[in-house]
């Protein structure tokens, strides 16, 4: 008896959507920032999840179609979170899997649940694409993934299930872990690297092996190797053969250093992530052509189990690699301070960014780096329709979302 | 001690700042100008004005041109910029490493002891535009003891020190027990307090009548003094004293109404009061908020979030309010609150007013600081631009007529900021 009524309800709701979707939606009249330029008295048509027309006031509207009056409104490209914690989406037990510390093919899409709240509290404060990492606590934790935060179902929320590989350098991935001295081994703790230097050497281990990985698959040889050791080989052979990002968590100087090392040793480009020091190292960062992604420039305090870890971030750190020419997004991170991602990309033009280079680090920049750059993060003809829509400038602190748009559809409206 | 400083009332409690009195610190003689700015006074907003000051205290405010400068008046330039008061904060903890005593009866300390003049948290002040601090113990106690107002800048708290008759800290936040143990804790030193009051005006009620039938030598004196340690409470029973209440959630504010009634008291809230903005309507005071004004509530049952502004309901309920600076990004900031206050829909003026009048007010200096008027004292900031915006930095700050910070001149900022500096890596870049 239930049965057939769920179906015919959800029919039904199935329906409804796809007539808001097969309706173009015309937002007029708002100030639009699309992150080629600004547009006064903007006509912005989306239509079939596209943006289907963009321009002046004079822009035909098509005829059919829904008005919504945005007048006083300012429209941004929906904003891009390049490492988001996962919020209460991922609880910290969930996010580091400690039972051995180079876990290449786990995948955090596993332990995330697209339906939890913090999910809608990120759309709601106008972040509409996120990169969700697994934790820090690992030296190789695993397989990343890239998601809308909103989607007509699961699957449609999942725009790639391993987006990137993450490392993570520093002491944090040793912290708590002991050395064996007689006894019994009774912990997982005692199998883990216990310093900085022997959480490189577990990386450059898992890199050894993958390299043989990658010659063994040339040559006739082969060395006997269970399923899963394959399986997390193929993953790390991913790597070296380019096909797969590798982003090294990389708080302090020493670490980006290293991060930059590792990749020159084992013939990679890393992307760096965290990167509070990035300000001390801009020419080695330029100089290696990798990408940067800061974790929360709004804080002097950096994210991670590990304190400060030997991390000095400034204010400066963004405005340097700016200057220097290094390209970067601003993320929220692992930092516990970190604010709203909106709020950081504030922060970052209050501390020199120009509006232009701030929006763009939580916008164009990140879908460029999540290789998203031809779908997301500007707003253009046939583009998908994620834009934001803010009560003023996105970096008064005054402003509010009115309504996160993704593909099309008005996301506030369904809550 | 200089004509201009707000009087230092000595406290018997705080020997310390007696000495005050005798080398208070030497604020800026003579004229200052600060010129061409867009002047906020109290009632009005002046462009291209002057605020003169002399001997610390503002003279006259006026067009450019209403009226001559005198000549050697130290100028500092406005031009493009903007003119505030100064912000107050009622309540503060920062500049202070243990901000409680870990005994929760300790009315007779003060927080004057605890102040580090050395602490950042005095330098970021200045970067921000206070001007006054009430600095107090904090939450994490019964009766905390006293508080002191001072300017964030001098090198010793007798340099720092406005105002010591400042209050004492009530707490009803939970100290190891319940809610009712702190209530009835509270309630029973309020109670020894007044036992003892009439338990001394018994006594010396006696002495007199004995000495007036002569069984006690006509030339003897009553001697006897309130003790030491229970005198800030008899004060504060006798409404000598104003108490700075904390009250943590919605469930206190009742008892708070209640003590409200037989003392003096300022309401210090907690986040979690939204549910009792009702039962705040009948507050004397105006209340204070502590630096979280913003937060989400879920639904036990349903899971909900609910959005809860807490800026916006107190200013619904037409309950006056000062706001508190937090310790860390972004509340750290005054124009992060201001503007957290606006983005909760709160009237541009009465978020002004919550950094600048009320505090001041609270802190019975309103007759010296909070608006830029002549008369009052020369606690100004200049902004590079609105008060609101993330973009906006301070420029310069001048207390009593003392230009005590300057943004050209802060080393501290440029180094966090200074993206042409030399980069740190230069002498270990061939270390790879």
């Amino acid at each position: 008896m239930l049965r057939p009524v769920l179906t015919l309800i959800s029919a039904f709701a199935l329906s409804l959507q796809l007539t808001a979707q097969d309706v173009p939606v015309v937002w007029r009249g708002a100030r639009v920032l699309t992150g080629v330029s600004t547009i006064d008295d903007a006509v912005l048509v989306a239509s079939g999840g596209r943006i289907e027309t963009i321009g002046g006031p004079a822009t035909a509207v098509p005829a059919g179609s829904r008005i919504v009056e945005a007048r006083g409104m300012v429209i941004t490209p929906g904003l891009i979170d390049a490492a988001w914690n996962g919020g209460g989406a991922l609880g910290l037990a969930d996010q580091n899997e400690q039972s051995t510390e180079i876990t290449p093919s786990l995948r955090v899409l596993d332990s995330l649940d697209p339906q939890d709240k913090a999910i809608a509290r990120l759309r709601n404060q106008g972040v509409t694409t996120v990169h969700v990492m697994p934790g820090t606590r690992s030296v190789i934790g695993g397989l990343s993934a890239v998601l809308q935060t909103w989607g007509k179902d699961q699957d449609a929320m999942v725009l790639s299930s391993e987006a990137a590989l993450r490392m993570t350098l520093g002491a944090e991935p040793s912290m708590g872990n002991r050395a064996i001295r007689g006894g019994t081994v009774d912990s997982v703790y005692y199998r883990r690297p216990t310093t900085r230097m022997g959480v490189i050497w577990s990386a450059r281990r898992a890199f050894y092996d993958a390299k043989e990985a990658l010659d063994e698959s040339q040559s006739e040889a082969r060395v006997a190797r269970t399923a899963h050791e394959r399986r997390d080989l193929e993953v790390l052979t991913r790597v070296l053969k380019g096909t797969l990002p590798m982003v090294t968590t990389a708080r302090s100087e020493q670490d980006l250093r290293t991060a930059l090392r590792l990749g020159a040793e084992f013939g990679y480009k890393p992307i760096v992530d965290e990167a509070q020091d990035a300000h001390a190292v801009a020419t080695e960062l330029l100089q290696a052509g990798v990408w940067v992604m800061v974790g929360a420039p709004s804080s002097t305090s950096v994210g991670g189990s590990g304190g400060q870890d030997g991390a000095e971030p400034r204010h400066a750190t963004l405005l340097r690699l700016a200057a220097a020419g290094v390209p970067f997004v601003i993320t929220t991170g692992t930092n516990p301070n970190a604010l709203e991602l909106v709020r950081e990309a504030m922060f970052a033009h209050r501390f020199g960014l120009t509006h232009e280079q701030a929006l763009a680090a939580v916008t164009a920049q990140p879908a460029k780096l999540l290789g998203l750059g031809d779908r997301k993060g500007t707003l253009k003809v046939g583009m998908d329709a994620d834009f934001v829509l803010w009560s003023a400038d996105p970096f008064d602190p005054a402003s509010t979302p009115t309504s996160v748009v993704i593909g099309g559809v008005d996301t506030t409206s369904l809550q | 001690m200089n004509t201009h400083s707000i009087m230092v009332k000595a406290n018997a409690r705080a020997a310390l700042l007696i000495a005050a009195i005798a080398v208070s610190p030497a604020a800026a003689q003579g004229l200052v100008a600060v010129k061409n700015g867009r002047v906020h006074t109290k009632d009005a907003v002046i462009e291209d004005a002057v605020v003169l000051i002399d001997n610390g205290r503002i003279t006259k405010i006026g067009k450019q041109g209403e009226f001559e400068v005198p000549w050697e008046a130290k100028t500092v330039d406005a031009t493009g910029k903007i003119v505030l008061p100064t912000f107050v904060l009622a309540h503060s903890q920062g500049g202070v490493r243990m901000a409680n005593e870990r005994m929760e009866n300790v009315a007779f300390l003060t927080i004057a002891d605890a102040l580090d003049p050395a602490s950042p948290f005095f330098e970021d002040c200045l970067r921000s535009g206070v001007g006054t601090v009430h600095a107090i113990p904090g939450n994490a106690t019964l009766l905390g003891g006293a508080g002191i107002v001072v300017r964030p800048f001098g090198r010793t708290v007798p340099d720092m020190a406005v105002s010591t008759q400042t209050g004492l800290k009530l707490s009803l936040l939970p100290q190891g027990g319940g809610r009712l143990l702190q209530i009835r804790k509270l309630r029973r030193a309020l109670d020894d307090a007044r036992e003892y009051l009439a338990d001394f005006d018994r006594r010396k009620a006696e002495f007199e009548k004995e000495q007036k039938a002569a069984a006690i030598d006509k030339d003897k004196k009553w001697t006897e003094e309130f003790d030491k340690t229970k005198k800030p409470v008899i004060d504060l029973v006798q409404k000598k004293t104003r108490g700075w209440l904390y009250v943590p959630g919605s469930a206190e504010v009742p008892e708070a109404m209640r003590l409200q009634q037989e003392l003096d008291l300022v309401l210090v809230l907690g986040p979690q009061v939204h549910r009792a903005i009702e039962a705040l309507k009948g507050v004397k005071n105006p209340v204070v908020l502590e630096e979280t004004i913003e937060f989400f509530e879920t639904d036990p049952e349903t899971k909900k979030e609910t959005k809860i502004r807490l800026a916006k309901l107190l200013a619904d309920a037409g309950i006056p309010f000062a706001l508190s600076l937090g310790a860390a990004a972004p509340s750290s900031y005054a124009w992060w609150q201001l503007a957290s206050c606006v983005r909760q829909g709160v009237d541009k003026k009465i978020a002004l007013s919550a950094l600048t009048e009320v505090p001041a007010k609270l802190l019975s200096l309103d007759d010296q600081i909070g608006t830029l008027e002549v008369g009052k004292l020369a606690n100004l900031q200049v902004l590079t631009g609105d008060p609101m915006q993330a973009t906006s930095w301070v420029e310069t700050v001048v207390l009593e007529g003392q230009v005590v910070y300057e943004r050209s001149k802060d080393e501290r900022l440029k180094y966090l900021l200074d993206a042409a500096a030399k980069p740190a890596d230069a002498s270990t870049s061939g270390s790879k």
